[in-house]
């Protein structure tokens, strides 16, 4: 993420956690904290149980954070916020608990008939492959809860829809056929089939490394009856290295009704 | 393979289904997809990091070693740069990207004490890694990235502490202080877990080869194999033209170098003298009364103490005298005592000090910054003196200094005083480069210390010529030294590859 991104995200994540903004620029900003945000991303848990107990007048914190220090001729103090910056990790954390599950609508209008909205279960997965190197990859997928029938780039597709959380006055909503926790076993399948189609040249290479240490390290040690404790070591480490492991994570996912 | 799977997501939602949590937030789950769209690592190679490091211009050597290091060596190298080069911003774009890519949570760096800071806020700054500079009750288990000492790091109960620790990357700064196998520091990174591992230093080789073998062996052990094959590997190098290209082969592929002019960029011109000076007839006299002493007495004897001596009587009168009189006090008999006393008295009557003059004179015709290197703090005090009475200014700079003390004596230098007189062990860690000549009035046994010392100056934002003024005095232990300087660079030529200029211009064959 660029400075500018981090910027436009803040601006976007405060707004939409009603915090104000005292300053605002396109280089840094600082903001209001609600007494609910600063609860969950300032870190004094003492604070608040001293005001809550004595019954004090609760004064969250302002926070000024810097996105882009180059462009800075105010003299102002403030955090720096970059791409891998514990602030920026931590709102990031706190984005992803906050929208892990949703449940949304399609907004259908002006029809005489009563719409008929279906169910779908929406996953987006990460999946990273890991040795001494890493590739990640991202599957956004959909299952209709009435046929089964799954559709692949499911997220980008709902962006040409228009949908929101409350359900259309009239709609009727057909019940599952699959229930969502089956469809989310079938996406699942889907994304270790997709899994195992992939190329692992790159885990077979990994292989080759770590064996042709392995062999290194069996050298150095070579004729040494007891060996000494730093050889286990040198083993787990290249094991570690090297050893090909494959994480697959729910980013977020939900039920969807759709025309 | 081993797939990694969590149904926390799945029980979350049947939680959610079952009407127990309630649903979450539209554009916060939105969000959350371009967070992990936009931050995905699309590809195992390639770095993510430098375009997300918006205060910091790496340059094109320092990105091609830190794709390099992850790219061909996995990770575990020795970054052996000229010294000046950047070798802490190509450590820390390769710690970054495994920062970024997930592969390492968790990272130690053992740095020199005076560089700690220095460390903490070039990550903070140039790479914002919240580095943490380690203190008393620095709790370990809450720090990613942790700075300390490797003199710190030896001891308990840090060392418990930090084997208790899952480190996933190890850097070691000025990584020659690892040279010697027997050393507790070294078998303290031996028996570090080494996932990721880089070793630092401008100089794996100093005094002889089996240092670097000893670095390798700690970074990859047995890549040169166990010390008996390489033993007898590198003697048959020795005759052998072609195990030569070998060994060096070997070596290059866990070490990346690069030397000054290999980096594209427009170096100034080293300009490297030896300048020989004659004692006084008096000095001369005085030199040879101490070289005498060991046929009078016993505790003069030892090579070591005389070696000592006559380094000092090259250096400065008020040098010698400190050891002198130190020694005095062990001998015994009278007649002893009375020799010692006289050479002393003979030592204390001398009024010119020949290597001074020249340094004076070096000094005033520069007509610009200098910095002086001496061995001995009497020495220091000494030039200062001397300088003084000449109306030269001058600083003074050791590396037991702090931080503000030594920003601030660079300061001084820089803004109001002529000469920085530094002992040896301020030689690391600071950069002078507004400032062009070098007088090493006393040498070092390693040639690797004067490579440190002209580091200061000979880096990148020098705008002039760099001029060097080694100083030796004719038919003394200076020139032994010399010889000796000359025979490491061999050395280290051979196996590490080529240097640039440290003694003289001229490359003298053994």
């Amino acid at each position: 993420m660029y400075p500018q991104q981090v910027q436009q995200y803040l601006r976007t994540f405060f707004l939409e956690n009603n915090c104000q903004f005292v300053n605002d620029t396109d280089h840094y900003l600082t903001v209001q904290l609600t007494i609910d945000m600063d609860k969950r991303i300032m870190n004094r848990p003492y604070y608040w149980q001293y005001v809550e107990t004595t019954g004090g007048v609760p004064c969250p914190a302002q926070l000024t954070l810097i996105t882009d220090q180059t462009k800075l001729t105010e003299n102002i103090k403030g955090e720096l916020v970059h791409f891998g910056s514990p602030r920026l990790s931590q709102l990031f954390q706190v984005t992803h608990d906050m929208g892990s599950f949703i449940q949304m609508f399609e907004q259908v209008e002006g029809t005489i008939n009563r719409p008929i909205l279906t169910p779908w279960l929406g996953v987006n997965y990460k999946v990273s492959y890991y040795s001494n190197q890493t590739k990640e990859l991202l599957h956004s997928l959909g299952i209709n809860l009435m046929n089964g029938n799954i559709i692949s780039n499911f997220h980008t597709s709902l962006n040409e829809m228009n949908i929101a959380p409350s359900m259309p006055p009239n709609a009727f909503l057909l019940p599952y056929v699959i229930k969502p926790n089956r469809g989310l076993e079938r996406l699942d399948g889907v994304v270790e089939n997709a899994i195992q189609q992939d190329d692992h040249s790159w885990a077979e290479q990994a292989k080759k490394r770590w064996q042709r240490d392995m062999r290194v390290l069996e050298f150095f040690y070579e004729g040494v009856e007891v060996r000494p404790e730093s050889y286990e070591m040198e083993k787990t480490a290249l094991e570690q290295q090297y050893e090909a492991r494959i994480k697959i994570e729910v980013i977020n996912g939900g039920i969807f009704y759709l025309k | 393979m081993i797939i990694e799977k969590s149904s926390e997501w799945a029980d979350g939602l049947t939680k959610r289904l079952e009407g127990i949590e309630p649903w979450d937030n539209w554009t916060f789950y939105n969000m959350s997809y371009h967070i992990a769209q936009n931050n995905l690592i699309t590809e195992f190679t390639g770095l993510q990091s430098p375009k997300y490091l918006t205060n910091l211009k790496p340059l094109e050597h320092q990105l091609k070693v830190a794709e390099t290091v992850i790219e061909r060596m996995n990770g575990k190298a020795i970054l052996a740069d000229e010294v000046g080069l950047g070798k802490t911003i190509e450590a820390g774009l390769i710690l970054k990207e495994y920062l970024v890519r997930g592969l390492v949570k968790k990272a130690l760096i053992l740095a020199p004490a005076s560089l700690i800071n220095q460390w903490v806020e070039e990550l903070h700054y140039k790479f914002y890694i919240p580095a943490v500079a380690y203190k008393k009750n620095t709790p370990l288990e809450h720090c990613e990235v942790v700075v300390l000492s490797m003199d710190t790091a030896k001891k308990s109960p840090h060392r418990e502490l930090i084997f208790a620790q899952d480190y996933d990357m190890i850097i070691i700064d000025e990584a020659h202080k690892l040279k010697n196998h027997k050393t507790k520091i070294y078998e303290f990174v031996q028996s570090l877990k080494k996932k990721f591992c880089l070793l630092l230093t401008a100089t794996p080789v100093q005094n002889d080869v089996f240092e670097l073998f000893n670095l390798i062996s700690l970074l990859k052990p047995g890549h040169l194999g166990n010390y008996e094959t390489f033993q007898s590997a590198f003697s048959a190098s020795k005759h052998d033209l072609e195990h030569d290209d070998y060994l060096k082969e070997l070596v290059n592929q866990v070490m990346v170098r690069n030397r000054r002019q290999d980096t594209g960029i427009e170096w100034t011109n080293r300009q490297v003298n030896i300048i020989p000076i004659q004692f006084t007839a008096e000095e001369k006299e005085v030199y040879e009364l101490i070289l005498d002493l060991k046929n009078i007495s016993p505790v003069f004897s030892g090579a070591f103490s005389m070696i000592t001596l006559q380094k000092e009587m090259c250096s400065s009168k008020e040098a010698t005298f400190l050891t002198l009189n130190k020694m005095r006090q062990n001998c015994t008999s009278l007649e002893e005592n009375n020799s010692v006393e006289y050479v002393m008295q003979k030592l204390m009557a001398l009024d010119i000090n020949s290597k001074a003059e020249k340094a004076l004179e070096i000094v005033s015709k520069a007509q610009d910054k200098v910095i002086i290197f001496t061995e001995y703090k009497a020495s220091q005090a000494y030039l200062q003196w001397f300088l003084h009475t000449k109306g030269i200014t001058s600083v003074l700079f050791n590396g037991k200094f702090n931080k503000n003390k030594r920003d601030y004596m660079k300061h001084l230098f820089k803004e109001h005083a002529q000469v920085l007189i530094a002992t040896e062990s301020g030689g690391e860690g600071i950069n002078l480069q507004f400032c062009h000549h070098v007088i090493n009035y006393d040498l070092p046994w390693n040639p690797m210390k004067l490579e440190q010392r002209i580091g200061r100056v000979h880096r990148l934002g020098q705008e002039h010529d760099v001029h060097i003024y080694n100083l030796a005095i004719d038919n003394t232990i200076e020139i032994d030294i010399l010889q000796l300087l000359y025979k490491k660079i061999d050395v280290f030529e051979k196996v590490v590859g080529d240097l640039d200029d440290i003694l003289s211009a001229f490359k003298q064959t053994i």
